[in-house]
């Protein structure tokens, strides 16, 4: 989908469950698109597929689970060691467990 | 950190930055809030690490984003990345996230420089994977350094989405099409407009630069298209637009859409700030006096959050705001205010020149009553525009009461991605004024905070009880 212009150092994350290593120095949101993972949940409303729209914390598409909380993958920079959930093998995840 | 500081901008982009370096040249205690983990806004994103090649490829424009970020650090501004506003009140208290942490503190006063957003505009298709922001795309390239790969189509209209094409035809970008939504012949508008934009000749030889890239190009650039849709089910595969009596479609694995920019609001709704409506760009913005004054004593408005003039007018604005805010702390008499705002406003005064122009020529023009039924218009909740129509048909023609029967604008996005279309869509379908119509009414906290994170968080200066924190949330 996209292609990443300057390599960057690459950090170790667990994605779904995966051990993977995603590009570093950028949002989750941009470091899961250079790897081609575009779909970041299933909307918990239609049960459809989603990807970041808006790239700038506004639309919530991006929305996913980060170290044990709901965050906006988009804002959220990806660090070495980061558990990520996008919880999109499962259907009708509640996504809002634990936000207010 | 102390819990109180003389004043509190949100936002580091040129607007946020400009008001806080002159507010701590000043010699005044300023703290920056800003969301991103980086300080740059939408414009200069990413601006303290950006590669040699960056900066060449972006040119002068971005390049000016490195001053402003070594003005900002050598200032002495306090700053925190990654710090989430969620509630503002008028006399200086703000509630924000940080790292999972929240805590409660005090300015003097405030300058919300929260910027603009991208305006939603749904059509048929536009949650489909792969469909995404053009400026979204443009944030992607400056942050990340990611490139698209994959055929793809650009449609709407404005100068960002030329912008936009005009970077990924230097990059090389398969473009499958260009389909500008503007209207062929440019409205009857903007003729008196011309006159006062050709002081700015510099600003009107960019534009033309642009165009001439994108017709020499072998990029096929259509114009006056309309009813655009993104097809596909699981992921967008193409598009399908009409232009004039012609279908047109094209292949797509990307879709870049883009029209145009409105102030990003919410933090003004949710404060109760005064909001005025803007017709010939249609979109709401806080009341604000020539310094960016709220009709609160305590809160300013700078850059494209006010009203979008672009990055050199939020600098300037931010400028401003930061000058009045030492003013009413005593720093500053208000001869030398003046005498410091004159240069400011003389910049300003050039820099908007060329506005009527660019705001006539792309003056939005959504049509509510082209949308096919079945769009989705609340992604959050799964609302549609035909959802919407029936709701009004039963004669509901409030926006806020739209939402409580229809769920759009109650999931965590908090109508930032559905209120202005379903505003249009109200007022088109009902025959009430978009002002009538309404704005949905934004309750704090302003983003998603997790509750266990309000219940322990720090309550700063006067230490008041979270629960009144959360006033009427119902609506
Ligand atoms: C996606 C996008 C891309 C753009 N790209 C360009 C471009 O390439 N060239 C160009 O000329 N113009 C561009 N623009 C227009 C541009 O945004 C503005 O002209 C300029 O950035 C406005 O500056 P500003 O300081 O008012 O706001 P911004 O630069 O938008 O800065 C606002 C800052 O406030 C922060 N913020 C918002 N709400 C909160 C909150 N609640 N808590 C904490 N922080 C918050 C944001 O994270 C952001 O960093 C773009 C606009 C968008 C929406
Ligand atoms: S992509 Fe829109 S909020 Fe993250």
């Amino acid at each position: 989908m996209f292609k990443q212009q300057h390599p960057t150092k690459a950090v170790s994350v667990l994605l779904d469950g995966r051990p993977s290593s995603l590009p570093g120095g950028m949002s989750v949101a941009a470091a899961l698109l250079a790897t081609g993972e575009i779909v970041s949940r299933l909307s918990p409303s239609s049960g459809k597929p989603c990807s970041p729209h808006c790239l700038m914390g506004i639309c919530y598409e991006c929305l996913m689970e980060i170290d044990g909380y709901q965050r906006q993958a988009c804002m959220t920079e990806v660090q070495e060691g980061m558990v990520i959930n996008r919880n999109i093998l499962k259907n009708k995840e509640d996504q809002h467990e634990h936000a207010a | 950190m102390s819990m109180q500081h003389d004043a509190v901008v949100i936002g580091a982009g040129p607007a946020g930055l400009a008001a806080a370096s002159r507010l701590a040249e000043l010699g005044l205690d300023v703290l920056t809030l800003d969301e991103q983990f980086r300080l740059g806004g939408q414009i200069y994103r990413h601006i303290e690490k950006a590669s040699d090649q960056q900066f060449r490829f972006l040119g002068d424009d971005y390049a000016r984003g490195q001053i402003l970020a070594a003005r900002f650090r050598k200032s002495g501004a306090k700053y925190e990345s990654s710090a989430t506003v969620w509630q503002i009140e008028p006399d200086g208290s703000i509630c924000y996230s940080r790292h999972g942490k929240s805590k409660r503190i005090k300015g003097s006063y405030i300058i919300a420089a929260t910027g603009a957003m991208e305006r939603p505009v749904p059509l048929p298709g536009w949650n489909l994977p792969g469909v995404i922001g053009a400026g979204a795309a443009n944030n992607l390239a400056k942050e990340a350094g990611l490139q698209p790969d994959v055929p793809l189509v650009i449609a709407g209209s404005g100068p960002l989405l030329l912008l936009e094409a005009t970077q990924l035809i230097k990059k090389g970008a398969k473009i499958e099409a260009i389909l500008d939504t503007t209207p062929q012949i440019p409205p009857l508008s903007a003729a008196p407009k011309i006159p006062p934009a050709l002081l700015r000749t510099d600003f009107l030889l960019k534009g033309v630069a642009m165009m001439q890239m994108i017709r020499r190009s072998s990029v096929p650039y259509l114009k006056g298209v309309t009813d655009i849709r993104c097809l596909g089910s699981e992921q967008v595969t193409g598009v399908e637009a009409r232009q004039g009596d012609r279908t047109l479609t094209f292949d797509a694995k990307m879709v870049l859409l883009h029209f145009g920019v409105i102030p990003n609001t919410h933090i003004f709704r949710q404060a109760g700030c005064r909001m005025a409506w803007k017709n010939d760009q249609r979109y709401w913005h806080p009341v604000c006096d020539n310094w960016g004054r709220t009709n609160f004593e305590r809160i300013f408005a700078a850059g494209d959050g006010a009203a979008v003039y672009g990055a050199l007018a939020a600098e300037y604005k931010g400028e401003l705001a930061a000058l009045e805010t030492a003013r009413c702390l005593g720093i500053l008499p208000e001869y030398e205010r003046d005498a410091l705002a004159a240069p400011l406003r003389a910049a300003l005064k050039k820099d908007m020149y060329p506005r009527p122009l660019i705001d006539a020529l792309f003056s939005p023009h959504f049509d509510a009553t082209a949308l096919p039924d079945e769009t989705v218009l609340c992604r959050c909740e799964h609302v549609t525009v035909g959802d919407i129509r029936k709701v009004v048909a039963e004669g509901v023609h409030e926006v806020n009461e739209v939402k409580i029967i229809t769920r759009s604008g109650m999931g965590p996005c908090q109508g930032r991605m559905c209120g202005p279309a379903l505003a249009e869509i109200v007022a088109s379908e009902s025959g009430v004024s978009i002002q009538k119509a309404g704005l949905l009414n934004i309750r704090p906290p302003l983003k998603p905070i997790p509750l266990d994170e309000v219940a322990t968080m720090d309550l700063g200066p006067d230490g008041s009880g979270p629960a009144n924190l959360f006033k009427n949330q119902s609506k």
